[in-house]
């Protein structure tokens, strides 16, 4: 063999190696273009920079001795909530959802789902629930009247629902394993999201007995097992999981890490139970044993940070800081900036919530983290107001 | 850029950005993101020119091997790359497939990535675009000579980065005496 066949062989080799790219790159630019545009004609203008928006897919440099250089980032620190692509590495923020309420008194999610051709996020109310595929272009999602007996899959470039699923039980959640290939879909009797009637309290006083969201009313649940079906043919089964007095109304099943086995939260110790594909229950994988539903960061991808909770007395604004965990053992290694750890975008980036500058109202934003570094990047705009008020959204995010 | 023309750019990209990606990737030296940028820069110069662009493939690509090459490229700071390490003695192997090759690919990656972009940059349009020396000069706006000679030392750089290529025949262009010693990059 001669040394030009090799080299050939080898680049061919190499460029079969590449995925393709994430979709709507043609977006990407027109934006980035729209922007440098903008900017330079404020510029000639004379406008202040304050009128030029920073959102640009650029690569972000940074100045550690460690090269934590992360392409791609898409910032909108202007937008609450976010009207354009908000994206860090391979990660995206795929979808947000706010709350409302529907003519039952029940609360419904309102979803923004990411429109990938265009990049911008387009409300919905179509869906009571929704969740996103790794590579953004397939959603599946649940019609308002729960429990549900299909599951849509819902083409993201074009709006429309590509298929149905047909499901004999009624499902109320569904979640898509971390590869993108299965579903789980958490069957119900009945709507989990109603209003319930507690058994013993009446808080205000008025002679009856208070409604109360099914989320703290436990021992009332309908909650009957899961599906787990296969993302291109529908094909799948059902597995009845028992043990309703110790769950909340509306309880649902997850993925672990590794997409091999699916776990639900529990009332009482030990609030989590990890089952198999066919409704077993099995030990909690010794590398989620310090994972928890309250860090929704779960695993780093190499496995070796668990996400863990905010560091108490790190609350001065600014400085608010959170705990890396070694998945193992529950002990902190490290911590980082950010109020709440959300999302992985690589080993050493995270998605977080953080508390903006202002002492007198605390507010949240999006933000991204790095391992290492004290500096933290806008995402999003302030959100106005907490977790639960008026104003806040919920992020759910997706691979791109 | 009019509603007709976006749409037009999207359906180009939709359709080529996948093989341009390769490309790109290629040339940065086998890095993902340095690749991204790459051809995200391409685009966004073509999305300026778009109306007056006859064939889009092929103004994209010369970007792309012309933004490699220039200076400007050069001030990025380089990346360390991960490669697959090979086996010991990648010239011995049992297979019944060519002996080592799969080895010799990882080795040659490897070296590949440490060349200098433009090295890197004629390599990729000879050996992977297949371009005849008269093109690669034409693209990236040298002589003939200059495409060959640089050609010529690349591959003698890649000899010396990776000696494990010593049993390999020589190139039909390595065989050709190169008469140009026009200047070429060296990095350090």
């Amino acid at each position: 063999m001669n040394i030009d066949q090799l080299v050939r062989d080898s680049l061919r080799e190499q460029a079969a190696e590449q995925p393709t790219p994430a979709p709507g790159l043609a977006d990407r630019v027109l934006t980035v273009r729209r922007r440098r545009r903008t900017r330079a004609l404020a510029a000639a203008a004379a406008a202040t920079a304050a009128m030029v928006t920073i959102a640009m897919a650029v690569p972000l440099m940074n100045t550690g001795k460690d090269d934590t250089r992360l392409a791609h980032v898409s910032a909108h620190p202007e937008q609450t909530p976010p009207r354009d692509m908000i994206a860090a590495g391979d990660l995206a923020l795929a979808a947000y959802y706010t709350w409302e309420t529907d003519a039952h008194g029940a609360p419904v999610r309102a979803y923004r789902i990411l429109d990938p051709k265009t990049g911008t996020y387009v409300k919905t109310s179509k869906w009571s629930r929704v969740a996103v595929a790794p590579g953004l272009r397939t959603a599946a999602v649940l019609e308002r009247n729960l429990p549900a007996r299909r599951i849509g899959l819902l083409d993201l470039r074009t709006g429309e629902v590509e298929r149905w699923i047909p499901v004999d039980r009624g499902v109320a959640s569904v979640e898509f394993s971390p590869d993108g290939s299965k579903l789980v879909a958490t069957t119900y009797g009945r709507n989990p999201d109603l209003r319930y009637k507690k058994a013993k309290y009446d808080y205000d006083g008025d002679g009856e007995k208070d409604w109360t969201l099914g989320l703290d009313a436990p021992g009332q649940s309908s909650r009957t097992g899961f599906y787990i079906l296969d993302v291109a043919s529908g094909e799948g089964s059902w597995s009845e999981v028992a043990g309703a007095d110790q769950l909340g109304v509306r309880q649902d099943f997850a993925f672990n890490h590794d997409g091999k086995l699916v776990q639900s939260g529990l009332f009482s110790a030990p609030y989590r139970q990890y089952y198999d594909f066919a409704g077993q229950q099995v030990a909690v994988p010794a590398n989620e044993a310090y994972a928890s539903w309250r860090n929704e960061s779960g695993l780093s991808p190499d496995g070796k940070f668990a996400g863990g909770g905010f560091l108490r007395g790190t609350r001065p604004v600014g400085q608010s800081r959170s705990k890396l965990l070694d998945p193992y053992t529950g002990k902190q290694v490290t911590t980082v900036r950010g109020a709440e750890l959300l999302a992985w975008v690589d080993n050493k980036h995270l998605i977080a919530w953080d508390f903006t500058p202002d002492v007198k109202s605390p507010s949240l934003r999006l933000v991204l983290v790095t391992i290492g570094s004290d500096e933290v990047a806008p995402l999003s705009g302030i959100t106005k107001g907490l977790d639960g008020a008026a104003g806040h959204w919920t992020p759910i995010f997706a691979e791109r | 850029m009019d509603a007709e023309a976006q749409e037009n750019f999207r359906d180009f990209v939709e359709s080529r950005s996948s093989a341009l990606l390769k490309t790109a990737v290629l040339l940065s030296g086998g890095d993902r993101h340095a690749g991204e940028d790459l051809l995200q820069n391409a685009l966004i110069k073509a999305a300026g020119r778009w109306h007056r662009i006859e064939e889009p493939e092929a103004y994209v690509r010369q970007i792309l091997y012309r933004q490699q090459v220039s200076r400007w490229r050069l001030k990025w700071p380089r990346r360390e790359l991960s490669v697959p390490e090979p086996r010991e003695n990648p010239t011995r192997h049992t297979t019944d497939d060519e002996p080592g090759a799969a080895d010799l690919r990882i080795v040659i990656r490897a070296a590949l990535a440490r060349l200098t972009a433009r090295q890197r940059t004629v390599l990729v349009l000879r050996y992977f675009e297949d371009l005849p020396e008269a093109d690669v000069a034409h693209l990236l706006g040298c002589s003939i000579g200059t495409v060959r000679s640089t050609t010529h030392r690349s591959l003698a750089r890649l000899r010396e980065l990776a000696p494990e290529l010593a049993a390999l025949g020589p190139a039909d262009a390595e065989q050709q005496p190169s008469h140009d010693y026009s200047p070429v990059e060296v990095r350090p």
